[in-house]
């Protein structure tokens, strides 16, 4: 492990100034995630969860504490193309293609995206749409787009890789089954990955570290390591072990 | 549905149908003002006589629309995306903005004539008729984009115009279609509106003036219906390719999220400067276009010339007498006319919910009349009418009632089955409901519908002053441009730009009392 971790929040705070009352959204946030793990942030509506990782994008600004993604700035870092995304909606461009909405990032980054025709189609084989590629987003059910969105974060090989609930609007059924892939996917590609969710198996099954977040105002309460060898299988939602460390998460989120 | 479409459509053919006969059977005998409306076929058989003189006029109409519409809409749509990107920029032309929108063109048309050459003052009033409304639609189109598309744009390191090519512009492209299906018609007017003011030898308005003193009924309605039907024809090109547009690229899930209204004002001396740098923007741009046109003092008046003539020099008192005279004439015509248009629509509109049937009959045909250059069509009016004060109330009314009908209609309808549910579970009486629901319902459309329409029934008394009844403003305008007193033509332009804008604030200042209460 290098001494550097991938993602690092440092003492960060973040204050929204409403009419009248001010929201403390986040309160000397300090995160440090070390490269290649898999960290899950889990907590309740407004314990500003997806705020650190809009944060730690770039895509809001922060009164106070120091932000590095691979020891970089945010910005530096998002516009260096060392970072992806994926947001809880598969927000894909309606007018674009499957092959084009993966190469908008490529775009973004002012890169050739005929240059990249390979990584594209081989990213659409990874997450099952072959066959897709012309298909426009309309066409396409929940689960499709998500994998879209999924391919998309990856298009620019990222060394850090930012996940906003990206199933949350699943069924639990495509859930696990999106888990199961989004593991399989992560593991070839050996990126740091933080991964935004309010599903405690979610959060057990995929990472190696779940922080547990508490709301009013928004902090860190707990860091819980997960154990589990990898390559995890479905099998491990029954284990007793994998129910044994959710209630204990679960201890910690509701404050017993 | 497809059946019910088909049960529509033959209802609308039969409606058509009855409108040619009983006006076919009202042209043969000669029922409007004695022959003043031809049956169908009579006009049918001049146009025949004339089809030597359409090619030329119609091409000289349709050219100038054509010209003016893509420069309108080219500048508009930058417009926009400046607007969109620089909110201060959009402040700043407010003003501007609002004078396009309610400048009478029939105003315009003079000095526009004096400054530009050729075929440019036709042009530059076309494009003035389809900026504001492509403007309009590009902001509104641009503003409501897919914050969460944005974000992933913004989250590899976009910035605005990144998030504007990528996601923005082609998010807004079905707004500025349907915004383009309602300027296409515009241009049109705006082209015959610069022919009635403009002179010149060719084009649809040309030929309606030159044949309006010839008193041939059947020749004119052969010209108001060759326009009608360019303009309708312009507006359904629009209509087809925005269809085919939204049909394929639907947004797949609603957003919830409401763009960004843009920074908040800054401290009061901030926002005093930013009001009065758009209160003088209209000016600053009048006075940088004579500058530009580089048309001599004699002729071209700038804004100073104009405040020197109509209140400093020795011609002030005689200048300010013809002006009040005829404002005297050309606001209560307006008022009275808007009034009565207004109301109109208003009472029909708020009794449409007793009478289905008549709506259904009723409605499409007030849709027509959008893509309609009513306005244009006032030689016509002139004919059924005479040359009375009669005439511009006519106008006026028929200016303002169509849209504001449909903009009642539709708000009215706009109000769910179950609102109106609750007082029927009560018992109420038609006239209960009517006052706790359709009145309540339709009023703010009607505030909205009095902004649409107060320029337009401006420039409706202009041109009927102008062409028929040697009364007000238009007429002042007109004599003047004959008297070759530019100063006076400069004039009569600012005052009645300003009076529309006036009337614009006017409605919006008692629009917000009343929604604030």
């Amino acid at each position: 492990m290098a001494d550097q971790p991938a993602i690092s929040l440092k003492g960060v705070c973040k204050t929204y100034r409403g009419r009248g009352a001010d929201v403390v959204a986040l309160k000397d946030m300090t995160l440090a995630c070390p490269p290649g793990s898999f960290t899950a942030l889990i907590g309740p509506s407004g314990c500003g969860k997806s705020t650190a990782l809009r944060v730690a994008l770039g895509l809001e600004d922060h009164d106070q504490g120091e932000v590095r993604i691979a020891g970089r700035p945010p910005a530096e870092a998002t516009a260096g193309g060392i970072t992806g995304v994926a947001f809880q909606d598969a927000a894909l461009l309606p007018w674009r293609s499957v092959a084009r909405n993966i190469a908008l990032p490529l775009e973004v980054l002012g890169r050739d995206p005929a240059r990249y025709s390979h990584e594209i189609a081989q990213l659409i084989e990874l997450v099952g749409l072959k066959g897709y590629e012309t298909a426009l987003p309309g066409q396409l059910s929940g689960g499709m787009r998500q994998r879209v969105s999924i391919a998309r974060s990856l298009i620019t090989s990222p060394e850090v890789l930012f996940m906003d609930e990206p199933f949350g609007a699943l069924d639990q059924i495509r859930r696990r089954q999106m888990n199961v892939e989004l593991q399989r996917i992560w593991q070839e590609t050996r990126s740091t990955a933080l991964l935004v969710t309010h599903g405690i198996d979610e959060a057990v099954f995929l990472a190696d570290y779940v922080v547990v977040m508490h709301a009013n105002p928004g902090r860190v309460v707990d860091v819980i390591e997960v154990p589990f060898a990898r390559p995890r299988q479905d099998a491990l939602y029954s284990a007793a072990e994998f129910h044994a460390l959710t209630d204990r998460i679960a201890k910690v989120l509701h404050g017993v | 549905m497809a059946s019910d479409r088909g049960l529509a459509s033959r209802v609308w053919l039969r409606n058509l149908g009855l409108l040619v006969l009983a006006w076919e059977i009202v042209g043969r005998l000669d029922l409007v003002a004695g022959g003043a409306l031809p049956a169908l076929s009579e006009i049918a058989v001049q146009a025949w006589a004339d089809r030597g003189d359409y090619p030329d006029h119609v091409l000289a109409t349709v050219l100038t629309s054509v010209a003016g519409f893509v420069i309108g809409n080219v500048v508009a749509i930058a417009a926009g995306v400046v607007f969109v990107l620089f909110p201060l920029a959009q402040r700043l032309m407010r003003g501007v903005n609002i004078a396009v929108f309610a400048l009478p063109a029939i105003a315009i048309a003079p000095i526009l004539v004096l400054t530009l050459e050729g075929m440019a003052p036709r042009i530059t009033l076309a494009a003035l008729g389809v900026y504001f409304v492509t403007m309009t639609a590009t902001v509104v189109g641009l503003s409501q984009y897919d914050t969460r598309s944005a974000d992933v744009v913004r989250a590899y390191g976009g910035g605005a115009w990144r998030v504007m090519r990528l996601v923005r512009l082609r998010g807004a492209i079905p707004d500025i279609l349907s915004g383009l299906r309602i300027a296409a018609p515009n241009a049109v007017l705006g082209a015959i509106l610069a022919e009635f003011g403009g002179g010149g030898r060719w084009g649809l308005g040309s030929y309606l003036l030159g044949s309006l003193g010839r008193g041939d009924p059947a020749r004119l309605w052969g010209i108001g219906l060759t326009a009608t039907l360019i303009a309708g024809l312009s507006y359904a090109v629009f209509a087809v390719v925005s269809a085919r547009v939204l049909g394929s690229t639907r947004s797949v899930t609603l957003n919830t999220a409401l763009p960004d209204p843009g920074p908040a004002p800054g401290p009061h001396w901030q926002r005093a400067v930013v009001g009065l740098a758009t209160l003088a923007m209209p000016f600053l741009l009048w006075w940088a276009f004579i500058r530009l046109s580089g048309v001599p003092d004699l002729i071209a008046k700038t804004p100073w010339a104009v405040v020197d003539y109509l209140f400093l020099a020795d011609t002030a008192p005689k200048a300010q007498e013809k002006l009040l005279a005829a404002l005297a004439q050309t606001l209560p015509m307006t008022a009275a006319g808007m009034a009565a248009g207004l109301g109109f629509a208003f009472l029909l509109a708020v009794l449409s919910r007793m009478m289905p049937g008549f709506i259904r009959a009723f409605m499409p045909v007030a849709l027509v009349t959008q893509t309609m250059p009513l306005v244009a069509l006032t030689p016509l009016l002139v004919l059924m009418l005479g040359r009375g004060p009669s005439v511009t109330l006519w106008i006026t009314i028929s200016v303002t009632f169509f849209p504001a009908f449909v903009l009642l209609v539709q708000g009215i309808q706009r109000v769910p089955q179950s609102v109106l549910d609750v007082p029927r579970a009560y018992g109420a009486s038609a006239w209960a409901e009517l006052r706790m629901v359709s009145i309540p319902a339709a009023l703010p459309y009607l505030f909205a519908a009095a902004r649409l329409t107060a320029p337009r029934a401006l420039l409706g008394v202009m041109i009927a002053e102008w062409l028929a009844t040697g009364t007000g403003l238009g007429n002042l305008l007109n004599q003047s441009r004959g008297y070759l007193d530019y100063a006076m033509i400069w004039t009569v332009a600012a005052v009645s730009v300003i009076v529309a804008v006036v009337g614009y604030g006017l409605v919006l200042a008692a629009e917000h009392l009343t929604n604030q209460q």
